[in-house]
């Protein structure tokens, strides 16, 4: 990233000045100061963009598209229950600092796209704050371009651009994250601009400030989404280069090459995962209740939220002890039954797992060969009565485990096949027995005790502490449960079988509580080890990986990343009759700046072709610099669009945005490199011929935009690709004019069409 | 670039003789290291239960498929033709005994077994060719001949024995190709050229992994040409274009041609119908003599009653005298229509009548072509096969299909026909041809998904209207046409064998071994990450036997695995710690040393890493002999790396050490002026010492894991518990 220093180097060589193009508005710039010309004219774009952005902001006053999931988590900020996302905190709790600020009390309801807003939700204040950021953008890409050495006027298109940038507009005036996300990439570039312009000035106070902006901007836009993790990768990128270039400056003593290296450790990486790391800290304190999250998380993890929290257990389990048992690998929650059969097998009393404590998930410990009357204990400690022997059970033991709410039956499996699970080791487990009978060998179960944090819980049997499987003594399989849910005759629970040669995790069990009143006193009681900041902090990166590269199921306007470019799909938003929003982005500027990023690559090869062979080329003294500068963007293009190609996970045309935010930048620079061989008068037609041709596709697409009404032959008309799947037939016709709609006379099956078209994306 | 400057010096020192004593001593050591009771176990193991079973197709001729391509395969049928093996034997399952079945098992493992050896003393002469002196080539050659999982995979019915030697042969031919590269043009210069083109196209007729040999290769040749193109060296452009149009040939057209080649041998070969029928288009298995499709085709012309079977799930179009409930339990609401749905066991409701939209002649029955629209009557109840803009049962975002009355919403009820493949022929067949049925009015296809409905659907799977046109699970096949007895009509009809020109073969095959390929991601007890794959976390169990106790654990030689590993980590670090000083104008490695680590070991580490880094991305099931090739190049790079620490000199020519003069002095302060025509690397007694300790210890740990890989002697519990060097080691009869 060396493009400042062609400029700082020659400022003032006469033959660049008769190249560097005047800028249109001559007469201000004798009057003024560049820096505050940049100021006024980013003032002046950010007026233009503000109707562009606002426009009819508060229609329709229904949940448009994943609002459905980020208006609903700043309510569950403002009413502090846990959720699970996979996104970072950061703007999810903005959006829920300006609901609170506007007086939202977090309880609508935003389960379903189309519900209509009523008056508790400040839904207007909260797409504003999304479209003010998003709005941002538009003076940023303008001092980004300029910063960067650039002719005011390439600088003004591209903000222009920018500002007219259906996709953009449509997606950042919403409750969604995209705007939050994209105004810190793009006040990160701004700030790293800014730095390097400092390049021949280091350690100075702008120098610092700028770098350290840079470091806050990188740990802003990480914390929105993961997406920011590409931006960190083209700063370090730039950073790696610039370090590479200051190392091998032999007059740069080896003292100050370290302290350069550590002022960029210290802005771009401890900064930002300072600042990462503190939004999750807020998101943690902000969420202290139980909430819908819960089931996505670890036991212990849950101990750390208000209503789940369980008190001590005695840690002691003997023959007799009423217990429940975890499943370890699964958050299923309770080996658990209830008086429901199974409807086909062997229609006995069904076995699960449920994540709730119940009455229904406590169980007996019982030897193997007593009768019901008699448990013949040995005993290893004498019973808080005095006389009751109490026996421990050891590895290797034979139990069996009586339902206590619908006792005498007991823990039972046999050869029938599990209830989903359809293949031969897998084996149904029920709860079977009866009064007055004993039950046969089919109850017994082997206590294999796996791991625990004490010799003695590795010995035998102790709440809280040891691993243990439970093997099936005839069958040989051993107890185990998965990701799993039974239907409707279950109620949804998770299915429990028994699996013969299972993989160790899932058959692995952990009794959660106990009481036994034959304790003898003092009763050993233990807690749970409730996890810190750190351990929460991991394992909610842990789920939210997994959960994020789960999301593989199909989306109707799902689209790969080889679509994004020439813009050949757009997602349906929402939709009413005669009135929808679509996302779908204006085709001249993605067209354009794909075109720009590609015609870089080309020439960038050609360059070198011409450089290997000693040809001259056209640029002799402008050339590292456009090089660099575009260079830069190009890069920032490439890492956030190629690496969508390795992600298998569901994918969409949102996600194109911040690669189209650099993809415009590289047409901005691409535009002032044409400029160098245009005269001034031709520079300004060709800046009015871009401009009319953004803005009047930017209005032809608008009615998709902004959801405002349109006719079917100006809809058909404006499908320039068939694959634009968005729906022409609910606009009225010119030609059918005002007659009533052709298609929407039965109610229910109107709103019947409103549920085909729009959905949601995230589970 | 890639491969050092050379001179040759082979005629100045004795080593001409100890290169080829030294070379001698590994290939025969080799021989009875990879034979050593090669004819035990005699019984299938492991994945010669494909292998072996495919060799025996070549022999019967009878058409197969697999996703790999056909070279490997075929050398092992030609072995078995050889020595009069028919190809009866199936290889059905892991521990059938050969004996029993009479299969020369023998001669086919003989096959991967010699090749083994040919590849030891290809490492020998890559080194010796790469300059390296003798003590470091006989080094690296042993390191790899006593390689645990090497032996255990290259002596049995396998193709990655064929693989690694093709593997080799190119580098090696192409390190003579840089050799020459200063008699440009000239035959040797050609040969090696060829030579290389040739055996890299071997390589990737074997599996497709050699890929990764094509990308080393083509990234080697791409900054050789960039060099040559570099105004310095004074080609003209006409001359670098000549060089350019060499290297397309040679490396482009030439291996093109000869992968190409025997893909049409395969075809020519595999005439008969066989199982591998079911992988390929229907056009395809028409050209097999025997094809059970064929038999059963027949074409669909108007007015025919036909069931359609969905593709995907081999469920059949139904419909019956039910209606959609008005409310589902989610509240939405249905149109209240007739269901159809889907069904695995045709009935008579499953008949649908081919209406036509335009006029046809009533004289002689019309058939349908591609494109045509139709509608679709349900013969059981007289309706009429409607979808429309309602959501279905079970998907929100699909389209209700139902049925009406006839002449109702017509223009609700029409239906595009339209083929998966309608250049073989325009006509609508049964089983020939899948289709998709595309909703003229609101563009969804008919499709059906493995869900069943709720007690109201009676079970059966839902069918609805899919809006991804494009959606590959949207064909079906018509069936049977009722009325119509198909074989018999086609034994009176005998129809003819069709041929179809062998590049729409050739690309269609290629096409289906790369889905499939990518598609075998069904979990495998034994399948491991590419990240164990260095460290040896997890080995693969091969074959056992419960009586003897006997088992073949493909896993690698711990100790050279470990050392090549901590000779990558030299390598890399050297070259980083070097850059980085050179940044700062302080030579840390001498320039002449460095050449040698760029240009020589960089070709070995690139070779690695473009073996082994690609299979990160891949989603499919991988095994831990997927790193065997790079297991080979890492050992090339560990030779390098040991030339480099132990041997303190190069082989190098005079004009770099005019150029580094300074530097030569350091290395030889005593003989600069004898050094100046020549250096010539000089081992140590230390040298000698540590390769011998290294030497040592590789036999030490291959004898030690030996009853692994030859599967006997038997080993005890203890023995066996002794053995499981890694807690990941599944071993059998370890308890």
């Amino acid at each position: 990233m060396l493009r400042r220093r062609w400029e700082s180097s020659q400022p003032k060589e006469p033959a660049v000045n008769n190249v560097t193009p005047e800028d249109p508005p001559k007469v201000l710039a004798k009057k003024l100061s560049p820096v505050t010309l940049d100021a006024a004219i980013a003032t002046l774009l950010t007026l233009v963009a503000i109707p562009v952005r606002f426009h009819t902001i508060s229609h329709p006053n229904q949940v448009v598209f994943d609002e459905v999931h980020f208006g609903a988590f700043a309510g569950k900020y403002i009413q502090g229950t846990f959720f699970f996302d996979v996104h970072p905190p950061l703007a999810k709790m903005l959006i829920a600092l300006v609901g609170w600020l506007a007086g939202y009390k977090g309880n609508f309801d935003f389960t379903t796209i189309g519900n209509v807003y009523d008056d508790t939700v400040p839904y207007v204040a909260m797409r504003s704050a999304s479209a003010l950021l998003g709005l941002l953008m538009v003076p940023m890409a303008y001092l980004t371009i300029r910063d960067g050495g650039h002719s005011m006027l390439a600088a003004v298109l591209a903000a222009l651009i920018v500002c007219f940038e259906n996709s953009l507009v449509t997606n950042n005036r919403l409750i969604l994250l995209d705007s939050y996300l994209l105004f810190f990439t793009a006040f990160t570039i701004m700030a790293f601009n800014k730095f390097y312009k400092q390049i021949n000035n280091p350690f100075g106070a702008r120098w610092w400030t700028w770098l350290a902006l840079t470091g806050i901007g990188l740990g802003l836009t990480v914390s929105c989404k993961w997406v920011g993790l590409f931006v960190i990768a083209t700063v370090g990128f730039s950073t790696i280069k610039d370090l590479w270039r200051i190392l091998g400056d032999v007059r740069i003593s080896k003292g100050k090459c370290v302290h350069h290296f550590l002022a960029r450790t210290l802005c771009l990486i401890i900064v930002p995962f300072m600042i990462y790391t503190a939004t999750f800290y807020i998101h943690f304190k902000l969420l202290p209740l139980s909430g819908d999250g819960d089931f996505h998380m670890s036991n212990t993890f849950r101990q750390t939220l208000v209503g789940n929290a369980v008190d001590e257990t005695p840690i002691d389990i003997s023959y007799g002890s009423h217990i429940t048992i975890r499943h370890l690998a699964t958050n299923g929650g309770f080996l658990h039954s209830h008086n429901s059969t199974y409807p086909e097998g062997s229609k006995q009393q069904q076995v699960t797992l449920y994540p709730h404590r119940d009455v229904n998930n406590w169980w007996r410990l019982r030897k193997a060969n007593s009768t019901l009357e008699t448990e013949e204990v040995e005993g290893d400690v004498i019973g808080s009565d005095g006389e009751t022997p109490l026996e421990w059970i050891y590895d290797g033991d034979i139990v069996r485990l009586e339902h206590i709410s619908t006792s005498p039956r007991k823990l039972h499996s046999h050869d029938i096949s599990a209830p989903l699970t359809d293949n031969d080791y897998t084996k149904e487990v029920s709860a079977y027995g009866f009064p007055n009978y004993e039950g046969d060998s089919n109850d017994h179960w082997i206590v294999e005790i796996e791991d625990g944090p004490t010799e003695e819980s590795r010995e035998r049997l102790q709440s809280r502490q040891t691993q243990f499987r439970l093997v099936h003594a005839t069958q040989n399989c051993a107890l185990f449960s998965h990701d799993v849910k039974l239907p409707d005759w279950a109620f949804g629970q998770q299915e429990v079988a028994c699996m013969l040669s299972a993989k160790k995790p899932k058959t692995l069990w952990m009794i959660e509580s106990t009481t036994n009143e034959l304790l003898p006193e003092p009763v050993d009681m233990i807690g749970y080890d409730i996890p810190g900041f750190w351990g929460k902090f991991f394992e909610l990166h842990r789920v939210m990986w997994t959960t994020n590269a789960g999301l593989t199921g199909a989306h109707p306007y799902e689209s790969r990343p080889s679509t994004w470019p020439m813009l050949k799909s757009g997602v349906s938003f929402w939709a009413r009759p005669g009135t929808q929003i679509f996302y779908i982005g204006n085709p001249v500027i993605y067209w354009l700046s794909t075109v720009a990023v590609f015609t870089y690559m080309i020439l960038w090869g050609f360059f070198r072709f011409l450089a290997k062979t000693n040809r001259p080329d056209r640029f002799p003294h402008r050339r590292p610099f456009f090089e660099n500068a575009a260079g830069f963007y190009v890069a920032g293009w490439a890492f956030h669009y190629i690496t969508f190609y390795l992600m298998h996970r569901q994918l969409f045309l949102h996600h194109y945005l911040p690669a189209l935010y650099f993809g415009i930048l590289v047409f901005g620079v691409g535009l002032d490199l044409v400029f160098l061989r245009l005269r001034p008068f031709q520079r300004v037609l060709v800046g009015v011929l871009v401009c009319s041709l953004v803005i009047y596709s930017f209005v032809e697409f608008s009615p998709l935009t902004y959801g405002t009404e349109w006719t079917r032959e100006a809809c058909e008309a404006s499908r320039w690709l068939p694959s634009w799947k968005y729906r022409c037939d609910g606009y009225e016709s010119q030609l059918t004019n005002h007659s009533a709609s052709l298609i929407n006379t039965d109610d229910a099956i109107s709103t019947v069409i409103e549920n085909t078209l729009v959905t949601s994306i995230d589970p | 670039m890639l491969w050092s400057l050379q001179v040759n010096v082979s005629n100045l020192s004795p080593s001409k003789y100890s290169h080829l004593i030294g070379l001698s001593i590994v290939t025969i050591a080799g021989f009875f290291v990879t034979f050593y009771k090669i004819w035990y176990p005699a019984e299938v193991v492991f994945d010669e239960v494909h292998f072996g079973k495919f060799a025996g197709y070549y022999l019967r001729r009878t058409y197969f498929f697999d996703v790999h391509p056909p070279l490997a395969k075929m050398m092992l049928a030609a072995v078995g033709y050889m020595v009069g093996y028919d190809g009866h034997f199936e290889f059905d399952n892991i521990g059938d005994s050969y004996i029993e079945n009479n299969v020369p098992y023998i001669a086919l493992r003989a096959l991967p077994a010699s090749l083994n050896v040919f590849c030891i003393a290809l490492m020998y002469s890559i080194m010796k060719e790469s300059g390296y002196s003798v003590c470091t080539c006989f080094l690296t050659a042993s390191l790899y001949l006593l390689d645990n999982a090497i032996v255990a995979q290259h002596r049995l019915i396998m193709l990655d024995s064929m693989l690694i030697f093709f593997m080799l042969a190119t580098v090696y031919s192409y390190i003579r190709f840089r050799k020459v590269r200063h008699q440009e043009f000239s035959a040797t210069w050609w040969a090696w050229l060829l030579a290389t083109g040739v055996t890299m196209a071997l390589t990737l007729s074997v599996k497709m992994v050699g890929l990764f040999l094509v990308a080393a290769i083509g990234i080697c040749v791409i900054v050789d040409l960039w060099d040559l193109l570099d105004i310095k060296r004074g080609i003209s452009i006409d001359h670098f274009i000549k060089h350019f149009y060499a290297r397309a040939l040679g490396l482009i057209a030439v291996p093109a041609f000869i992968y190409m080649f025997w893909f049409y041998v395969h075809f020519a070969i595999l005439v008969e119908s066989g199982p591998g029928d079911t992988f390929m288009s229907s056009a395809f298995q028409e050209t097999l003599k025997n094809s059970a499709i064929k038999m059963k085709s027949l074409d669909i012309h108007y007015n025919d009653d036909i069931r359609l079977m969905h593709k995907d799930t081999e469920k059949y179009l139904h419909s019956h005298d039910l209606e959609y409930p008005l409310r589902y339990d989610d509240g939405r609401i249905s149109s209240q229509g007739q269901q159809v749905t889907a069904i695995t066991v045709p009935d008579d409701n499953s008949w649908w009548r081919i209406k036509p939209t335009k006029e046809i002649s009533e004289d002689e029955p019309v058939p349908i072509i591609h494109g045509d629209i139709v509608q679709l009557e349900h013969v059981g109840t007289e309706t009429i096969l409607l979808t429309h803009d309602v959501a279905s049962p079970l998907m929100s975002t699909n389209e209700e299909v139902t049925t009406v009355d006839l002449d109702e919403r017509y223009n609700e009820t029409l239906f595009q026909v339209l083929f998966d493949d309608h250049n073989n022929g325009d006509i609508w067949q049964t089983y020939m041809k899948a289709v998709r049925l595309v909703h003229m009015d609101t563009k969804v296809a008919i499709w059906t998904h493995p869900k069943n409905l709720p007690d109201w659907g009676l079970g059966h799977q839902e069918v609805n209207g899919n809006k991804n046109l494009m959606d590959k699970s949207n064909y079906w096949v018509a069936t049977e046409i009722d009325g119509l007895n198909a074989t018999e009509i086609n034994l009176e009809k005998k129809k003819e064998i069709k041929t179809i020109p062998f590049i729409f073969k050739f690309v269609e095959l290629l096409g289906r071994m790369l889905s499939h390929n990518s598609g075998l991601t069904k979990p495998h007890p034994y399948q491991s990450n590419a990240i164990s794959w260095p460290l040896l976390s997890r080995g693969i169990s091969y074959w056992s036997k419960d009586d003897t106790k006997e088992q073949i654990y493909m896993t690698g030689n711990v100790f050279g695995w470990y050392l090549s590993m901590v000779g990558t980590i030299i390598y890399t670090g050297a070259i980083i710690i070097d850059t980085i000083c050179r940044r700062r104008d302080v030579a840390w490695i001498e320039e002449p040393l460095r050449r040698r680590l760029i240009q020589s070991a960089g070709f070995f580490i690139l070779l690695w890493l473009l073996h082994y880094i690609p299979f990160f991305a891949m989603g499919r099931a991988l095994f831990l002999h997927h790193y065997l090739p790079a297991a080979a190049c890492n050992y090339l790079l560990l030779g390098a790396v040991f030339q480099y620490l132990f041997i303190t000199s190069v082989d190098s020519p005079t004009s770099d050490l005019r150029r580094n003069q300074s530097a030569l002095e350091e290395i030889h302060p005593v003989g600069p002026a004898h050094a100046q025509t020549s250096t010539q690397a000089q081992p140590t007694t230390k040298t000698y010492i540590i390769a011998t300790i290294i030497l040592a210890l590789q036999f030490a740990c291959f004898v030690f894991l030996s009853p692994l890989t030859y599967g006997s002697p038997g080993l005890s519990i203890d023995e066996v518990q002794r053995r499981k060097v890694f807690s990941g080691w599944d071993l059998q009869f370890g308890k």
